[in-house]
């Protein structure tokens, strides 16, 4: 019964995902159903998905965290920055406890940055636009002072196997990924904080009159999405070996898109891990697509807007039509016994 | 009186300005001298035109990304069409006019239609229009653009000499700006559709039922912003006088930070001109004073950063403060 009702829920996302898959087969079959494609592809979904997965949690109170992408790059400065003070200018050589200790820095330190915005969003009640606007106005200025504006590289190991090792032949990447997206799946419906996060995005004064602690779920709220920028952080670190005050900078606007994609109301209460994720899915096989064509890179971009429209088109029309049938069933009715129906019932 | 100023929004962001320019005008001089007062209104022209279109949404009730994409997309096309068919600088103006309410209009009938956030909407066609710049150019830069940009951008009202020895004098560019400035301030103060607009901002519902055309003022809206990103490439070009095909996009949210800070709600609704225009004056006056007192560039994001905190912590406590103020009951047995 249950995935069958995922299935529904998720129709539209389903059917474009097919629909890329076939037009992939018909495009290019020699080079997409190869196991390094999909390998490669499996390198690239989890910047984007951690990404997405931030600033969903943001939306499902009807927030949203412009600060994502500042505090990605703050983690990684900050990581390296603790990297040099233990082990000296050769970060390269950093042992693995080292690596793990500076690690755990950046770590805190975005889950301060989410805390902070929690905060200000919880206890002063300023809309999270203005508070995350300003915290990554502010944050990316850090950035910037901090590394002069310049890349910073050289990560040991340990920290490059975060984004580019093998673990039983499987990407590590991917491997955090999918364990990140069942936890915060779980996290989001089986736990009392997720089921807060969707009432207070329903209605945060019902919330609070049912004894929710709207404040504190805010706080964590932000914390968890800052989380996912940590993450974010320590997979580009792996695969890029450098960090920079503008990197990833173009996947702020893309997160957003990847939200709305998957079926999150941008005013809050509802999305799903499971929408997300295939929205994920969809963007990347785009990218690839539209990659394996040798085509213009910048044509992803268009195809993503694009489909955005298209997705709103289609809802558009269904929904007009299921307006339309409901009138006309509420007028068939009226029809047949006009006494027993009244007006109030049109609308 | 005084108090009602005070309360205002306008007032702190003028107060600041004020003490910004006497402690940069203390430190180095230079600050109010006629040179360096146009040169910084100069290269805040585009910013600020584009500040109008996005103080409009703002009051619709929405956050509109994308005009950075159609600016960028018009200054390239329309120095294209220049260079291919010629034309002066008003033939110019009148192209990115066009092809800038086009692309906003498409904005405006999406978000109408199919009734879903303008931010939404605004990213999509911002990838839209962005993207297919990029693959129609290739991302190529102009740098031969033809003379009569350059011509307009170097036209100088009151040259004077300067030391040593080049020219200066208050540029065309400051006076689109303000001339955009005057043209909001009566579309949203004077006509009826600017009170469309704030009711529309106010309560959509509300509005409708009063008989006003939504659709028609989410058209009209962002065809303006359209109109103005199309004028503000133009200005772009003729300030930098070359094309660079990823230089104003990533703007948008330091457009919106000044809109923000000049007291729009983003909620809707709410927003002035003046407060648009001092908003945009104190990030002018924060990038010049930084370099006059020979502080480096890189501390411009934090200090903006630092002032969108300040502001809306101050006046989140003060509604607080005010909210407290207002819930004392009196029970009488």
């Amino acid at each position: 019964m249950k995935p069958l009702r995922f299935f529904q829920s998720n129709r539209s996302l389903y059917i474009i995902l097919i629909a890329i898959i076939i037009l992939m087969a018909i495009l290019n079959p020699t080079r997409f159903f190869t196991v390094g494609n999909f390998i490669s592809m499996s390198y690239q979904i989890p910047i984007i998905a951690f990404l997405s997965f931030g600033s969903m949690i943001a939306f499902l109170t009807g927030g949203i965290n412009l600060a994502i992408i500042s505090t990605t790059n703050f983690t990684g400065i900050i990581t390296i920055l603790t990297l040099r003070a233990i082990s000296g200018q050769a970060t390269y050589e950093a042992s693995v406890s080292s690596s793990i200790i500076a690690l755990s820095v950046g770590f805190i330190a975005a889950l301060s940055i989410g805390a902070l915005c929690g905060f200000l969003i919880g206890y002063l009640e300023i809309p999270a636009f203005l508070v995350t606007l300003g915290i990554g106005t502010l944050l990316n200025g850090v950035n910037i002072v901090i590394t002069k504006g310049y890349t910073i590289s050289g990560f040991p190991p340990f920290i490059l196997d975060i984004g580019n090792g093998l673990l039983w032949g499987i990407p590590i990447p991917f491997l955090i990924f999918i364990v990140a997206s069942v936890l915060l799946s779980f996290l989001l419906t089986k736990t009392v904080f997720g089921i807060s996060l969707y009432l207070v995005g329903s209605n945060a004064v019902a919330a609070r009159f049912s004894n929710i602690n709207i404040r504190s779920v805010y706080i964590r709220q932000y914390m968890l999405s800052s989380l996912f920028a940590a993450l974010t952080s320590f997979v580009m670190m792996g695969q890029l070996n450098s960090v920079k005050a503008n990197y990833a900078e173009s996947y702020l606007l893309v997160s957003v898109l990847a939200c709305f994609l998957g079926g999150v109301d941008p005013f809050g209460g509802f999305g799903k891990t499971g929408g997300m994720v295939l929205s994920i899915i969809i963007l990347q096989l785009v990218s690839t697509g539209v990659n394996l064509l040798r085509l213009d890179p910048y044509l992803t971009q268009a195809m993503w807007g694009l489909i955005i429209l298209l997705l709103l088109g289609t809802n558009y029309i269904r929904s007009s039509i299921r307006e339309k049938k409901r009138l006309s069933a509420v007028l068939q009715e009226a029809k047949s016994n006009p006494s027993a129906t009244n007006s109030a019932s049109l609308l | 009186m005084f108090r009602k100023i005070l309360r205002q929004n306008e007032a702190y962001v003028f107060l600041l300005i004020l003490a910004l320019s006497i402690v940069i005008g203390m430190r180095n001089p230079s600050f109010f001298s006629f040179e360096n007062i146009t040169g910084f209104l100069k290269s805040y022209s585009m910013i600020g035109i584009m500040s109008v279109g996005t103080l409009f949404v703002l009051i619709l009730g929405g956050t509109d990304v994308s005009f950075t994409a159609i600016a960028q997309v018009v200054e390239y096309a329309v120095v294209v069409l220049i260079m291919k068919f010629g034309g002066n600088i008003f033939v110019a103006f009148f192209e990115a006019a066009i092809l800038g309410i086009v692309l906003g209009l498409i904005n405006g009938l999406v978000i109408h239609k199919f009734r879903v956030p303008i931010i939404i909407v605004t990213i999509a066609t911002f990838n839209i229009y962005f993207g297919m710049l990029y693959v129609i150019t290739k991302g190529k830069l102009i740098n031969n653009i033809p003379q009569m940009f350059k011509d307009f951008g170097n036209i100088l009202l009151f040259p004077q000499k300067s030391a040593i020895g080049g020219t200066y004098g208050l540029s065309l560019m400051p006076l689109i700006w303000l001339a955009a400035l005057i043209l909001g301030w009566i579309i949203l103060r004077k006509t009826m559709i600017g009170r469309g607009i704030f009711a529309v901002g106010g309560n959509e519902i509300a509005a409708e039922r009063i008989g006003i055309d939504t659709f028609a003022i989410k058209l009209f809206v962002f065809g303006f912003v359209g109109f103005l990103a199309g004028i503000a490439g133009v200005v772009h070009v003729a300030i930098v006088q070359s094309v660079v095909p990823n230089i104003i996009v990533g703007k948008e949210l330091e457009v919106i930070a000044a809109v923000v800070i000049g007291g729009a709600s983003i909620f809707g609704g709410r927003g002035t001109i003046f407060g648009t225009f001092l908003g945009v004056l104190l990030f002018a006056m924060l990038n010049n004073g930084l370099t006059l007192l020979r502080i480096s560039s890189y501390w411009y994001s934090v200090t903006i950063g630092a002032i969108i905190l300040i502001a809306i912590t101050v006046s989140a406590y003060q509604r607080l403060q005010r909210a407290k103020t207002n819930v004392k009951v009196q029970i009488q047995e």
